[in-house]
């Protein structure tokens, strides 16, 4: 892995950034988990690009619910939270807002959790978190929520 | 062949303790600061303490609880201090969190500085008050799906004095892959005449540290620890008519504010008390509000639903609770009176209430908040 990669996963680990870490189970290295998501996502015939506008869409659309869920374009429903600070990226180009939005695709029921720092980490960084991290971007469950 | 590998690695062996020898004691000479003094205002309370440690924590050794809702990681901001001696330029962990006066005042993140030497702070006199407490939960109840009404009975100390609408900071301790304690803030929702209790409504945060352990681990009877009382939302004692908005949550602390000042015969006030939910299930304390209706006549509860389910049979107002704010702004509020705005809530929607609340004309230093979720 290069250097800058070695360092992200570094900041990765728990108790670095936040307590819980941003790789969750998974034990493979940085570089092989965003080289495997990213073929996946292909296979998925998901675009990074496409998808972030979707999301970005989506945490807007939710601010408007004042911290209380509120349903988008009638297939979403979708809750914006905030708290106190900042997060700052594991590849150490930004801090953002301690933003969650929940996201439930009304139709098929499916459960879909972001922030700020993830989707920032998926548009820049095609790191979507390491399997059991709570906020990794399931590339399945992102396949049925663009759906 | 055998005995020059093994007298080579036995050689590597030592060489590699020896290092580790030097290592270790280089760091107890280099990093050892020895013990340190911190003045604190100006002369009022002067400490010596072990050097090496951040200020945050060294403080904390001693009693002094500088609030910070993320255990002092440096991802809050929240516990600022003003330093009126040299510690050095302000770090790149500290500056996205400091306003460009507070960085000329020298204000710092504590979590962030370590004390290397002598050191002069100040810091509000009320931090003084702040105990951390030891205590037990006596009760936990599911006031709505995700809203769980924590009950702790405080074993040591055994009473707390605060203002109603404080916050404390709850202590979760480790689990799953959590490997520290985690505190978060949370506003007492019980009266301060409960002097041996803290009563708390955690919403669960998916994802959250603390919230989800309160939701899925936490028993009646286990040991916890809260430190407290912080923040600045109180009732300022004035005629004023208060304009009170909170939504989830955010109930807590006007909970307490408004059986407080029922106790305390604090009736006169009119208070205007907008709730706002998305549906009928996300609703709680009704009863409670309409029995603070019947004593205090002044005393008005709205709650607004701005997704109400066909099966709610919702009577009430609908829509965000800033567009209910705002139509009773207009058609039911005697705006001639002198306003007040108290909020608690989501950062979002206290910036909607603010905005709202200044085109009214309420004046912006007298609206009161506390902006953490």
């Amino acid at each position: 892995m290069s250097p800058e990669l070695k360092r992200a996963q570094e900041n990765m680990q728990p108790g670095v950034i936040t307590s819980a870490g941003f790789l969750g189970e998974d034990t493979r290295n940085l570089a092989d988990i965003i080289e495997q998501d990213e073929e996946t996502l292909q296979k998925l015939g998901i675009d990074i690009e496409e998808a972030s506008r979707v999301l970005h869409h989506l945490l807007e659309e939710g601010r408007k619910g004042l911290g209380e869920p509120i349903t988008v374009e009638g297939k979403y429903q979708v809750q914006v939270t905030e708290a106190r600070g900042f997060l700052a990226c594991p590849f150490e180009d930004g801090i953002f807002r301690k933003t969650n939005a929940e996201v439930i695709h009304l139709p098929s029921g499916t459960n879909f959790l972001f922030s700020e720092l993830s989707l920032h980490l998926f548009e820049k960084h095609h790191f979507l978190q390491g399997i059991g991290s709570p906020f990794r971007i399931d590339p399945q469950k992102l396949k049925k929520v663009l759906s | 062949m055998i005995i020059p590998v093994l007298l080579a690695s036995s050689a590597v062996g030592a060489i590699t303790a020896l290092l580790a020898l030097l290592i270790s004691i280089t760091d107890k000479i280099v990093n050892n600061y020895g013990e340190v003094s911190i003045d604190i205002n100006r002369g009022k309370r002067q400490l010596k303490v072990k050097g090496g440690a951040p200020l945050l924590f060294s403080l904390a050794e001693v009693g002094i609880y500088v609030p910070s809702a993320c255990g002092g990681r440096g991802s809050c901001g929240a516990c600022k201090v003003k330093v009126t001696s040299d510690v050095g330029p302000h770090l790149p962990t500290e500056l996205p969190y400091l306003t460009k006066e507070e960085t000329l005042e020298n204000v710092r993140l504590s979590c962030q500085i370590k004390l290397k030497k002598d050191i002069e702070i100040q810091i509000p006199e009320a931090l003084f008050n702040i105990k951390r407490y030891r205590g037990t939960v006596e009760r936990i109840r599911d006031v709505t799906h995700d809203i769980k009404e924590v009950y702790i009975r405080l074993e040591e100390p055994k009473e707390i004095d605060f203002l109603a609408g404080q916050y404390v900071q709850l202590m979760v301790p480790p689990y799953d892959k959590i490997k520290e304690p985690t505190e978060r803030a949370y506003s007492m929702s019980s009266p301060p005449s409960d002097r041996n209790h803290v009563e708390l409504l955690v919403r669960l945060v998916p994802g959250g540290i603390v919230t989800t352990y309160v939701h899925t681990r936490m028993k009646e009877g286990e040991t916890v620890t809260v430190t407290g009382p912080f923040g600045e939302f109180h009732v300022r004692e004035t005629g004023a008519t208060m304009l009170c908005v909170a939504g989830g949550s955010g109930m807590a602390p006007f909970k307490s504010i408004f059986n407080d000042m029922i106790e305390k015969g604090k009736t006169h006030r009119e208070v205007w008390y907008f709730f706002g939910a998305r549906t009928k299930k996300d609703l709680f304390y009704l009863e409670e509000m309409k029995q603070l209706e019947s004593q205090w006549p002044t005393f008005r509860f709205i709650a607004a639903l701005s997704e109400p389910q066909p099966d709610d049979d919702w009577k009430g107002e609908t829509g965000l609770i800033t567009q209910v704010l705002e139509k009773y702004l207009t058609t039911q509020i005697d705006r001639s009176r002198p306003m007040e705005g108290y909020l608690c809530g989501n950062p979002g929607m206290l910036d909607a209430c603010i905005a709202v609340m200044k085109k009214f004309q309420v004046p912006p230093e007298k609206i009161y908040f506390d902006k953490f979720a």
